[in-house]
């Protein structure tokens, strides 16, 4: 499932909870506020993310509307899996929102022609102030598609000390490599009950396809295509070590065999079910919002690695960033929201960075700065690991399409579920790349990117 | 010599012309909300499917590129092949179901009758969405009500939506479930259309239950019989909620249905044609099947 649906997908009390944070309970519907009378309207679609980061966007809203009185934000919450055909129909029909939010890569939004280009809507003090990571994952040709909010790495490991101690094991000391996962999964097993797992990692396709990016290039020192994304490259012996790695987990019995929730969800490291997980860095904020007896005893530190080096592509790092579409009724209005929230004052900013537990890393130095000298920051030791310790080792987010991290999502899969060896498990994602290839023709796209 | 249609017109009795006057005003409305909605977009899809279409570019014409990626894409028939599976896991099971449940309503005192019809019809109200989370919850790898069952014979915990050996029958049990009520009201409704005197007369010769059913009460409702098959095959290779919620097609695409393929890839891909295109032999393949169908199985007048 890919990371943004999973993002939307939080199930029926997220949906429930998604409809009635709409204004007008349905998507795209203009709310019958009266404040909104002879003001400019603006469409803005975002999506059901953790608790906190769906109070910020509440607010900051409201904030602006009360600010001034010539534009008034219309903020749509498009619940689920319904995020993707709703938006791809208002697409068909003309009618997409002036502004969304997006996660992964832009590239293809942008060569497609969707998104609006940025750098004429805003003063060029405003852009110079991002950050290279964040410009690295809202440029295409170098020309800004998107305004960051924030960074954040995809993959870190997340352990719980009062189990590690049950266990025998040091809680000040999480595993690095993949025979100390090993390890600690053996020494974890007995500690944990019927239903109960050492680790949580990804074990379905969609997962594995966005979560494994950085470990491909981490055992293999390559992509699963080649650079000039001419051909494939998925059949390298170093990607069968990574299935392996999660078909000892599974055959073990260290890993469950069904996913314990969505993908992107922390729940079951929350209540307990789980001694271990693999979670992007915005976990730590779910734990805090909605477990909060478990934050004191949870450790964060770098996802274990094949070789236990920490030191290079040890996770993707990307995510939101907000978009203006390519026929956005009322761009300048547009972006004077999205310059005031985003690229304006930076004690606007700081809360969403306060509330989500200084785990994603703000796209602008300055507001970083003021994030960083909030109190509450030297309460939140695990900051200094997802900032110092994983976000100078990751890589950006794939840019090739998604049927490419799919195909070699359903490797992973295959092979960790014994469906097929590693090997040919390889050999189909290989086949399948290669069709994408030719199907596509990413050879060109890639060209033209480069242009 | 042929008689000219206006001399016909002419000889139409006028209470017969009103009639024809008002069935046409009576479909107009019908018929123009299919002309939009159906028929204009069909057309549009096969024009559409012969380019590369995106929304905000100017769209590329490929000819019969889309049809010959879809055609060549093994993936696409394994979906297709996947749902003639999960036909053959639901339609069969439904339909036996309905049958048991239909003679069962019929033979029972009316109360009884009420009260099995009303439980039976149930699940058929119930939105696809819901009845999907309720079974994802059933299915729970860890905690669900499924594996505390298991365990208590001494099991260990199953993945019923994470095995690749069981996600698609975990699927079909809800998907069954949600339509026993349409098909068992509608057996019974054609039940109780059979003559009693046909049944008299097998209970004269000492028929018994299974006798009765397979000689008098299973050829009375062919036609019903046939026409159950084909919507039922139609809307079970054609399921789509269920998996979407329940499996998003996994685990390693054992549940990827069709209509699920199609939508995966409208919603990954950068330009539609490939998932319009998908659609259009998708159509041709299950309109083949169900003329197929409807001509081994004859439907023909009864005959009392």
């Amino acid at each position: 499932m890919k990371r943004r649906t999973l993002l939307c997908a939080a199930g029926a009390s997220a949906t429930a909870a998604g409809l009635a944070a709409c204004g007008s309970g349905t998507p795209g519907q203009q709310a019958d506020d009266p404040a909104a009378k002879g003001r400019t309207q603006v469409e803005f679609w975002g999506n059901v993310f953790t608790t906190p980061e769906n109070a910020w966007y509440e607010k900051i809203v409201k904030d602006f509307n009360a600010a001034q009185d010539d534009v008034y934000i219309n903020y749509q919450v498009v619940p689920g899996d319904a995020w993707d055909q709703k938006l791809k129909a208002a697409q068909a029909a003309g009618t997409a929102p002036d502004l969304y939010i997006q996660p992964g890569r832009l590239d293809t939004a942008a060569r497609t022609g969707l998104l609006m280009p940025l750098d004429d809507l805003f003063a060029a003090d405003v852009l110079a102030g991002i950050t290279d990571a964040a410009k690295e994952v809202s440029q295409y040709q170098g020309q800004f598609y998107a305004f960051p909010l924030l960074v954040e790495p995809q993959m870190t490991l997340y352990w719980n000390k009062d189990l590690f101690e049950q266990a025998g094991l040091d809680p000040e000391t999480p595993p690095t490599s993949w025979d100390e996962m090993y390890d600690a999964c053996e020494a974890l097993a007995p500690v944990m009950g019927n239903g109960e797992f050492p680790l949580n990692t990804a074990v379905d396709s969609g997962t594995f396809g966005w979560t494994t990016v950085a470990a491909q290039l981490h055992v293999a020192g390559h992509l699963p295509i080649s650079e000039d994304w001419s051909t494939a490259d998925a059949e390298d012996a170093k990607y069968e070590e990574l299935i392996g790695f999660y078909k000892t987990l599974q055959g073990e019995g260290w890993i469950p065999r069904q996913p314990l929730g969505e993908g992107n969800s922390a729940q079951a490291f929350g209540e307990k079910k789980v001694a271990m997980q693999s979670q992007g860095s915005w976990a730590m904020s779910e734990l805090a919002a909605d477990y909060p007896d478990v934050v004191s005893a949870t450790g964060v530190a770098p996802w274990v690695q094949s070789d236990g080096d920490l030191t290079h592509s040890i996770s993707t790092i990307g995510n939101m960033k907000w978009v203006v579409d390519a026929k956005a009724k009322e761009p300048e209005a547009t972006a004077s929201f999205i310059e005031w929230a985003l690229g304006g004052d930076p004690e606007v900013l700081k809360p969403f960075f306060v509330d989500t537990q200084f785990t994603k890393a703000p796209a602008r130095d300055e507001v970083t700065e003021v994030v960083n000298a909030d109190p509450a920051a030297e309460d939140a030791p695990w900051s200094d690991v997802v900032f110092e310790d994983i976000v100078p080792h990751c890589i950006p987010e794939a840019q090739y399409p998604w049927d490419i991290n799919l195909a070699m999502g359903d490797a992973l899969q295959a092979g960790m579920l014994g469906e097929a060896s590693p090997a040919e498990a390889l050999g189909t994602a290989q086949k399948e790349i290669q069709k994408v290839i030719d199907r596509e023709g990413l050879a060109e796209i890639r060209a033209e990117m480069d242009a | 010599m042929a008689i000219s249609p206006p001399s016909t017109r002419r000889r139409m009795h006028p209470s017969r012309r009103q009639d024809t006057s008002m069935a046409y005003i009576m479909l107009a409305p019908v018929l123009v909300l299919l002309g939009i909605f159906v028929i204009w977009p069909a057309i549009q899809a096969v024009y559409l499917s012969f380019f590369d279409w995106s929304f905000y570019t100017e769209s590329e014409f490929v000819g019969w590129k889309n049809f010959h990626d879809v055609l060549v894409d093994n993936t696409f028939w394994e979906a297709v092949l996947r749902g003639l599976q999960f036909v053959l896991m639901t339609v069969p099971v439904s339909m036996v179901l309905s049958f048991l449940v239909a003679s069962l309503a019929t033979s029972v005192s009316r109360r009884v009758s009420t009260v099995l019809k009303v439980s039976i019809y149930i699940p058929s109200v119930i939105s696809g969405v819901i009845a999907s989370i309720t079974f994802v919850i059933i299915y729970d790898y860890s905690g669900g009500l499924l594996n505390a069952l298991v365990n208590v014979v001494g099991a260990p915990n199953q993945a019923w939506l994470g095995d690749p050996r069981w996600a698609l029958a975990a699927v079909a049990v809800p998907a069954v479930w949600l339509g026993l009520g349409i098909s068992t009201l509608i057996m019974i409704a054609a039940m109780l259309d059979i003559p009693d005197s046909l049944y008299e007369a097998a209970q004269l010769e000492g028929a018994n239950w299974w006798q009765t059913a397979r000689f008098i009460t299973i050829p009375q409702m062919k036609n019903v019989l046939l026409f159950l098959l084909v919507t039922g095959f139609v809307g079970s290779i054609q399921q789509f909620e269920l998996p979407l919620v329940m499996t998003g097609g996994g685990p390693n695409g054992a549940t990827e249905l069709p209509n699920l393929f199609i939508f995966n890839h409208f919603r990954g891909d950068a330009y539609v044609g490939y998932s319009i295109a998908a659609a259009l032999l998708l159509f041709v393949v299950l309109g083949t099947i169900s003329s197929i169908i409807f001509r081994i199985v004859n439907s023909e007048k009864l005959v009392d």
